[in-house]
């Protein structure tokens, strides 16, 4: 039984680095030709650069601006992240725990929405905010929570039917508002899914490209994606410098993703406590 | 219910703050009415720091203007973006413009700048395609030059004369020369032709066939109904010894792979492209790139030795601008094609093929644009034309074509005659 | 009644109001533009239906249609067979569990633009490399030909979507209650058996939600079908997404694009509710 159980690990440990290399390949890429010299890269764009030189890195920090780019990332990111979670929560636990017309209603119209694709609503979308004069950071961040909602509405929904409605209801006779259960007791308990939704909203607002480009791209304003695509112009791309770039860019939602993952493992060790 | 009027409060505080912010961010950006601000919306991402750098030294010393450059990347991204901003109401105050069809849809956008100092010293024919009536509707940004660019030092070893490179039959026989002496001469094809770019086959392989039934006339080629195609076999011939002789796949090859990896390591010694590439090779191999050249795409004998040259791209300034930004937008492209600052950025920071006179062409630094300019001044170019086609075509109706021809898909006489009705499907949607 | 309702409405208020402003209200605009001839920017005429028929018949439109649904299907089901096995894989406890799951979701922390050319560097650059090395044929012009380059979208949409939909399905697969495990356990239950018969049917409402999102992620698909292939080689690769846009942006043609986009939504949502109403159905019954 022992052995048994030490073999089927054994061949886990297996596939799993076989996988791994399979997956980690193209970041081996990135990284290795985020040293070459533009010419070493196009020469020997596999091999391993022939020296260690940071020199990537200093130019593509300083043409990303990156103190001002990242601060701006990180605020438009954080804030908007929050705001949906908290948000599409509610909103979910509204539509899941109502049967009516209207929920029904509501949960079709989030899951249809999103279907539609962006390169079709985005001119009347800017029409619409700019002649409101919202193309602006607070502008971008409602527009994150109207499309990042869909998606976060309908995880938190899927959650919400695992939790038994018997805890509303002996709630309710214990005089709690509706508020209070939520906050007390339902948003505790999704916890799993908070940090998948926070997860998938964080890595779609840190990387996105063409809503950022439409509504905040001036001097000041922009994020690292918008500075990062200054590195691909008509005709010419400075993969040297977008790779060093990318690799500055990424590391910080790496550290996220392993802070997270220790959420994740946390919140279900607690559950199983109880 | 406590919770919820508690909730309320909350959200009614976050509203505010957001909407405050918002207010004094747009309020920012209106604040102090004495400095006219110069909104500059740069399609040209490789102009970017030498933009931003020529508009700080004018903010510097104009009082009371300040230029602000926003660089968005090129081709249809750009379109997207500039047309966002006209449906928002902030129609920047300088734009690019890149033909005939943009003329037409951006009408009401533009204003006539016929009054500019730069305007005045314009070169002959660059502002043909924004003259409306006595309007002129844009500043011409550089002129630019499609042709073969070429290795020196391979031609030299390999012993071929560019110079006598005027025909089709030249043409194959360099072809043939460079291919049979590959490994003597250390590279890797004869040429690069990168048929995944429709932008390169669609539009500049196939302008120098298509000029001469447009007589080199942008307004004439927007204006046509159809094209013959007279110089169809030519053509035929150019793309049968290029895919030939190119490095493999052509297929799957984009520019990168053409000029960075391929020419500018010296592993070819051709590659069909323009001017506009020297930065590119310099940033690859400083050595390599004094090195090059560039000639004609041979056709017939009509256009043997002529080298097709442009203007690809006008500034418009935005005519619902107020009169006063107008007049200040105005004025900084005045500066920077006219004064000694200005030019002297033009010619060395932007390096670029002047549209105007009284530039020093001895300063011009790149081989790719001495060799346009000797073309120019010898009166040895012909139009482009490309800027007239019908809209969309080369993207959707010719460069298609020519990658189904090559893939074995269809034969050249189909190829031609589907782009020719691409092309009159096309002109009658307009 | 009126009180139990309050805070219905109060709850969903919020992100109706985004959404209504942000995806609606311009999705409305889209399809009233549709039935007129407008460029993006000068006044526009009504031309009737006229742009739904021309869509109908236009070839290049039918074409990415029809690429995309093939795509999508072959790519909804491998993501979601690799995505579910990579989350039991990780999930089960031996050392360097934990540092898979991370190099499993690290694709999406690059976003699909710079994603698409880093692969393109790779069908291009190492494929070709390795084609030399071991003498296949072919393996230099993977993004050359049709096939190829439809196999090349798959594998990086695999690539990247697969640890998307893992960690979708990780949080339902944590979501099963040990002490049933462990009732199985005792009951002497191998480990297939303990997947089909427990962990699967609990992650039921896991597939109606894994498959929704893939399904509306394919076809959708932008970025990487721009930098991978560009729709070549003659159109050939071209997914909806992109004959839209170049319609909108490149034909200049935003009401005709407008009514492709219309025609496909309606398409889309059709498959997809019918795929949640289905699979919800499923859950009941499991």
């Amino acid at each position: 039984m022992h052995a048994e159980k030490n073999t089927k690990k054994i061949w886990m440990i297996i596939v799993g680095c076989i996988l791994g290399v399979i997956w980690i390949s193209p970041f081996y890429l990135m990284l290795t030709n985020s040293f070459k010299t533009k010419k070493e890269l196009f020469s020997d764009t596999l091999g391993l650069p022939k020296h260690l030189n940071f020199d990537n890195y200093v130019n593509s920090a300083k043409d990303l601006n990156v103190v001002s780019t990242f601060m701006n990332s990180l605020v438009i990111t954080v804030v908007s992240v929050a705001i949906i979670i908290l948000f599409s929560s509610l909103a979910a636990y509204a539509i899941q725990r109502t049967k009516s017309k209207w929920s029904g209603f509501f949960y079709m119209l989030f899951v249809a929405a999103m279907l539609v694709p962006f390169q079709s609503v985005m001119i009347p979308l800017v029409s619409v905010f700019g002649r409101v004069n919202m193309l602006n950071r607070p502008g971008l961040v409602f527009m994150y929570l109207g499309f990042g909602a869909s998606m976060s509405v309908f995880l938190y929904n899927g959650a919400m039917k695992g939790i038994p409605q018997a805890l509303d209801e002996a709630a309710i006779i214990d005089g709690a508002s509706r508020w209070q259960i939520f906050t007390k007791v339902i948003f505790p308990m999704l916890q799993p899914t908070t940090v998948t939704v926070a997860l998938l909203n964080v890595m779609w607002i840190w990387n996105d490209y063409l809503l950022p480009s439409l509504v905040i791209n001036q001097p000041g304003s922009q994020t690292i994606p918008l500075t990062m695509f200054d590195f691909f112009g008509q005709f010419t791309k400075q993969w040297h410098l977008a790779m060093a770039g990318l690799t500055i860019a990424i590391i910080p939602v790496i550290i996220f993703y392993f802070v997270m993952q220790k959420q994740i493992i946390a919140g279900v060790s607690e559950g199983a406590v109880k | 219910m406590l919770g919820i009027k508690h909730k309320l409060v909350k959200s009614v505080i976050v509203g505010a703050a957001l909407l405050g912010s918002a207010m004094t961010m747009t309020a920012c950006s209106s604040s102090s009415s004495k400095t006219t601000t110069v909104d500059f919306y740069n399609m040209k991402v490789e102009f970017k720091d030498q933009l931003n750098a020529a508009a700080a030294t004018y903010n510097k010393t104009h009082k009371g203007v300040k230029v602000k450059v926003t660089s968005v990347g090129g081709g249809t991204d750009y379109q997207a973006a500039l047309k966002a901003k006209m449906q928002s109401g902030k129609t920047p105050d300088i734009f690019a413009l890149e033909g005939p069809q943009q003329l037409q849809t951006y009408k009401k956008y533009l204003s006539d700048v016929s009054a500019g100092k730069a305007i005045k010293k314009a070169l002959p024919g660059t502002l043909n395609t924004v003259k409306s009536g006595s309007q002129v509707l844009g500043y011409p940004v550089l002129q630019e030059a499609i042709g073969i660019v070429y290795n020196k030092t391979i031609f030299q070893k390999a012993g071929i004369d560019a110079s006598k490179i005027t025909t089709m039959a030249a043409y194959e026989n360099a072809l043939k020369t460079l291919n049979d002496k590959k490994s003597e001469l250390g590279i890797q094809a004869a040429t690069a032709f990168p048929m995944k770019e429709w932008w390169v086959i669609g539009q500049h392989a196939v302008d120098p066939f298509l000029s001469q039934e447009f007589n080199g006339s942008v307004t004439k080629a927007y204006n046509a109904k159809t094209i013959s195609w007279k110089n169809s076999d030519y053509f035929k011939q150019y793309i049968d010894a290029t895919t030939k002789y190119s490095a493999q796949p052509v297929q799957s090859m984009d520019y990168s792979t053409q000029i960075e990896k391929l020419f500018s390591t010296g592993k070819v010694a051709m590659a069909e492209q323009g001017t506009w590439v020297y930065p590119t090779i310099e940033s690859v191999d400083k050595n390599l790139a004094k090195d090059i050249g560039i000639i004609p795409i041979p056709v017939n004998s009509k256009s043997a030795g002529k080298l097709p040259v442009g203007v690809t791209q006008w500034w418009a300034v935005n005519k619902q601008a107020d009169t006063k930004t107008q007049k200040a937008s105005r004025d900084f492209l005045d500066w920077l094609f006219t004064s000694k600052t200005g030019k002297n950025i033009v010619l060395t920071k932007l390096k670029v093929v002047p549209a105007y006179s009284g530039f020093d062409s001895s300063k011009i630094s790149d081989p790719l644009g001495k060799d346009a300019y000797s073309y120019i001044s010898d009166k040895q170019t012909q139009g482009l034309v490309f800027g007239g086609f019908a809209t969309g075509w080369a993207q959707n109706g010719m460069a298609p074509e020519l990658q189904k021809y090559v893939s074995g898909k269809e034969s050249w006489n189909t190829a031609i005659k589907n782009s020719q009705a691409a092309w009159e499907t096309a002109r009658a949607g307009q | 009644m009126s009180k139990k309702k309050t805070w219905f409405y109060l709850f969903s208020a919020p992100v109706l109001i985004a959404l209504f402003l942000v995806v609606l209200l311009p999705f409305f605009y889209g399809i009233f533009y549709s039935f007129t001839n407008w460029d993006g920017v000068s006044q526009s005429a009504f031309v009737g239906i006229s742009n739904y028929i021309n869509a109908l018949k236009d070839p290049t439109y039918l074409a990415s249609l029809w690429f995309t649904i093939k795509f999508s299907v072959i790519a909804i089901v491998l993501i979601n067979v690799i995505g579910l096995g990579l989350a039991v894989l990780v999930t089960n406890k031996f050392k360097g569990a934990n540092i898979l799951r991370t190099i499993f979701f690290m694709p999406n922390l690059i976003g699909g633009l710079i994603l698409g050319f880093i692969w393109q560097f790779i069908f291009v650059e190492a494929f070709s490399a390795f084609g030399k090395l071991t003498g296949i044929p072919g393996l230099g012009s993977w993004l050359a030909t049709t096939n190829t380059g439809f196999w090349a979208l798959v594998i990086v949409m695999v690539w990247q979507y697969s640890g998307y939909i893992m960690v979708i399905y990780i949080s339902y697969l944590q979501g099963i209650d040990q002490s049933l495990l462990e009732a199985a356990d005792l009951d002497g239950a191998s480990a297939t058996q303990k997947f089909w018969q427990i962990k699967f049917p609990l992650i039921m409402p896991g597939f109606t939600v894994s498959l929704f999102m893939t399904l509306s992620n394919c076809f959708k698909l932008y970025d990487q079908n721009l930098s991978l292939t560009a729709g070549g080689p003659y159109n050939s690769t071209q997914m909806v997404a992109m004959n839209i846009y170049n319609t909108a942006f490149s034909m200049n043609k935003m009401g005709f694009a407008q009514a492709k986009a219309v025609i496909f939504f309606v398409f889309v949502a059709i498959i997809s509710l019918t795929q949640v109403y289905l699979t919800s159905r499923k859950e009941i019954e499991a």
